[in-house]
């Protein structure tokens, strides 16, 4: 029982802590809060079946063999966000932040309305790999295959993510625009391709959460990816706004949280979770106000 | 020849009854996600109205439809009300919902008209939410869920129950009310837990956890959740390598999302009538097939039938009354008792506009295959107090 509860809470962590650092790549280079990721989740989604208003969905980049499928739904996802970047975000680049916010906003509007003309408003169910449901036996617990393969896949991209910030020069020019986007300028770092790198990273990790969440529920529904990134966003902010470890740990942290609450909450509490769970959140925020992992930049230079 | 045409020029020119047409109003979502929602029922209640127009009318006057879109949205459904109110109407269909649908039926409500739901299955949605000329007339969520647990306790030998409960919109709640209130009636029946998620969770694998930590697997899981979160949970109880008999209510009736847990089996649901050709009554195949012939598609779901039903029995109610007037016509429905209709037979009384019992088919998935096993109605009616949560 406890071991399993462990592979619960990692793998909804895992789902939580890939969403909230797409967000937290894309603050920490520009400072906007993109309220557009959840619908680009859900458009990674729908890039799997064909646009139909039927009801039964069409298998359209979903029927292709796995080693095809992951590249191209994440290249989607890439795509996608460098594309909003480049039609949205660019030109709103001299725009005040709360600007931006909006501009995501509506952004997000627009995607889900895109997908309600192209699917209609109706669930579609979506067979991506089922045999990944098959439970493996460790230990005491019994986990599917599935949350085997999250964990692992969470661990590899923020491990590869990590090397690639360190090492790469794509890397450290995100990380010095994050820490100071005016003087990164000044000595040489090229802006446009800072921001977009940072969004296409966003998309792909966007694109990820899609084919978890499919082949876990098995449903594409244009209003999903709405409630990771609420959660993704309350990650990064517990995190503290623009820090990418502070980002993965909070949404580990909540993932795990949630987990333990549903597991562990009396009977006539637990339809309240996620009131228990932001109580906690709120009681973090009381005592660490610029989050748990504060950014040098985030703090006032006076 | 010459005379017959120039006596249809006459009659053409004698029924200017433009102004004596009679008006309903559907104030409904054609836009945002409940258009997928109130749209076959909507279209099912034209064609009922096809048949009524091609029949002669209603007190001798055609029926004329007039529409505005709510487009999904609490605020604009207010103003569909009115919009639908300026364009003449004199009764007012109103969305599937209670919560989309209300801001619309209570400004029918404010003109004294009948206001009738297109599927709503929430008490709310009539006297108790609305106003005294407001109706629905599908079935009451908790006489789905009551419907399981009898059904499943009697035919397929269910002693020990888990209840599953999402707790996104009132309808699931509604169909665990009414299992929880007839399951631990019966012979020897027990709930042995039960658990909450929420539609959109990712995961539900900590509510798995604690069925599977269950000293026995249960003889049946009722799951009272709607799309998408019920393909969601099935697909992920099934994973987990739970076989347990799993019910549903009516709300997931189509075999649109059935890919979503290839060759499922073990998963039952009640309904108003069977869309998939094998209904024991031939007014239910007849209407699937005049539903096909006006769209193209046989309806997706059981959701289109209370939209056919809705405008056959409001019809019947204005024809004893003799007026279209909102409580004379109101009076007549409150008089009906087992009126039959083509999806079984219709109460209302002036305590409650839904449907507290009724004739329910079973339908059962098997391997990824759903048909029709079975009909039950509840041994009783779901009491006043069980529906309003008392």
């Amino acid at each position: 029982m406890s071991l399993q509860l462990v592979f619960d809470a990692l793998s909804l962590g895992g789902i939580y802590a890939i969403a909230a650092l797409g967000i937290a790549l894309i603050f920490g280079v520009m400072k906007l809060v993109n309220f557009a990721h959840g619908q680009f989740i859900a458009c990674a989604v729908f890039a799997l079946i064909l646009p139909t208003a039927d009801a039964v969905a069409v298998l359209g980049l979903g029927a292709l063999p796995a080693v095809l499928l992951i590249p191209a739904i994440i290249g989607f996802g890439a795509g996608l966000a460098v594309l909003a970047e480049a039609l949205v975000f660019r030109p709103l680049r001299h725009a005040s932040p709360v600007a931006l916010m909006v501009g995501s906003f509506a952004l997000g509007v627009a995607l889900q309305n895109l997908l309600l003309v192209l699917y209609g408003g109706r669930p579609k169910a979506i067979s991506l790999w089922p045999d990944l449901g098959q439970p493996v036996q460790i230990g005491a617990a019994q986990v599917p295959l599935l949350q085997l393969i999250v964990i692992g896949a969470v661990a590899l991209i923020l491990g590869a993510l990590a090397l690639m910030l360190k090492r790469s020069r794509l890397g450290l020019e995100m990380r010095a625009a994050a820490e100071d986007f005016g003087m990164a300028r000044l000595l040489g770092v090229r802006a446009n391709r800072v921001i977009s790198g940072a969004f296409a990273l966003s998309g792909a990790l966007a694109a990820v959460v899609a084919l978890v969440l499919v082949a876990q529920t098995g449903v594409a529904d244009v209003r999903m990816g709405g409630q990771i990134m609420l959660v993704a966003f309350i990650a990064t902010v517990v995190g503290g706004m623009g820090s990418l470890p502070g980002a993965v740990a909070a949404g580990m942290a909540l993932g795990a949280a949630s987990a333990l609450l549903q597991a562990f909450l009396p009977d006539a509490a637990r339809p309240f979770r996620d009131a228990f769970l932001y109580a906690l959140v709120i009681l973090v925020l009381l005592f660490r106000p610029q989050g748990i992992f504060a950014s040098a930049s985030a703090k006032p230079r006076v | 020849m010459k005379h017959a045409l120039t006596a249809l020029a006459l009659i053409a020119l004698a029924l200017p009854a433009r102004a004596e047409d009679l008006t309903i109003g559907f104030a409904i979502a054609k836009s945002g996600w409940m258009e997928a929602y109130d749209t076959p029922a909507a279209t099912a209640a034209k064609i009922r109205i096809e048949e009524i127009n091609a029949a002669g009318g209603l007190l001798g006057r055609q029926i004329k439809v007039v529409e505005s879109d709510t487009r999904t949205d609490r605020a604009e459904a207010a103003k569909a009300g009115l919009d639908v109110l300026d364009q003449g109407a004199e009764m007012m269909v109103v969305s599937c919902d209670y919560d989309f649908g209300a801001p619309a039926a209570l400004v029918a409500e404010g003109e004294g008209m009948n206001s009738f739901f297109l599927c709503a299955e929430d008490v709310k949605a009539g006297i108790q939410g609305v106003g005294p000329n407001s109706f629905s007339s599908s079935v009451l969520a908790p006489v789905q869920g009551a419907t399981m647990a009898e059904w499943a306790h009697a035919k397929r030998e269910a002693r020990t129950a888990f209840v599953l409960e999402d707790t996104f919109i009132e309808y699931n709640k509604g169909i665990c009310t009414g299992f929880n209130w007839m399951f631990p009636q019966l012979e020897g029946a027990e709930i042995v837990g039960n658990d909450t998620f929420k539609n959109d969770d990712a995961s539900i694998a900590s509510q798995i956890t604690r069925i599977k930590s269950l000293p026995a697997e249960p003889d049946v899981i009722m799951l009272c959740s709607v799309m998408p979160g019920a393909a969601a949970a099935v697909r992920q109880i099934r994973a987990a390598g739970i076989n347990s008999l799993i019910l549903n209510g009516s709300a997931v009736d189509g075999s649109y999302w059935l890919d979503a847990t290839p060759d499922l089996s073990g998963f039952v649901l009640p309904v108003q009538g069977s869309i998939h050709g094998d209904d024991p009554r031939p007014e239910v195949e007849a209407f699937n097939k005049a539903y096909e012939a006006k769209t193209g598609a046989r309806p997706a779901s059981q959701y289109a039938y209370p939209g056919y039903v809705l405008i056959d029995l409001w019809a019947k109610a204005v024809e004893r009354a003799g007026t279209v007037e909102g409580a004379a016509v109101t009076a007549e429905l409150e008089k009906m008792r087992d009126e039959p209709t083509a999806f079984g037979p219709r109460s209302f009384s002036n305590e409650l506009h839904h449907q507290n019992t009724a004739l329910m088919q079973i339908v059962e998935i098997t391997g990824g295959k759903p048909a029709r096993v079975d009909e039950w109605r509840i041994s009783q009616p779901v009491p006043l107090d069980v529906l309003m949560g008392k």
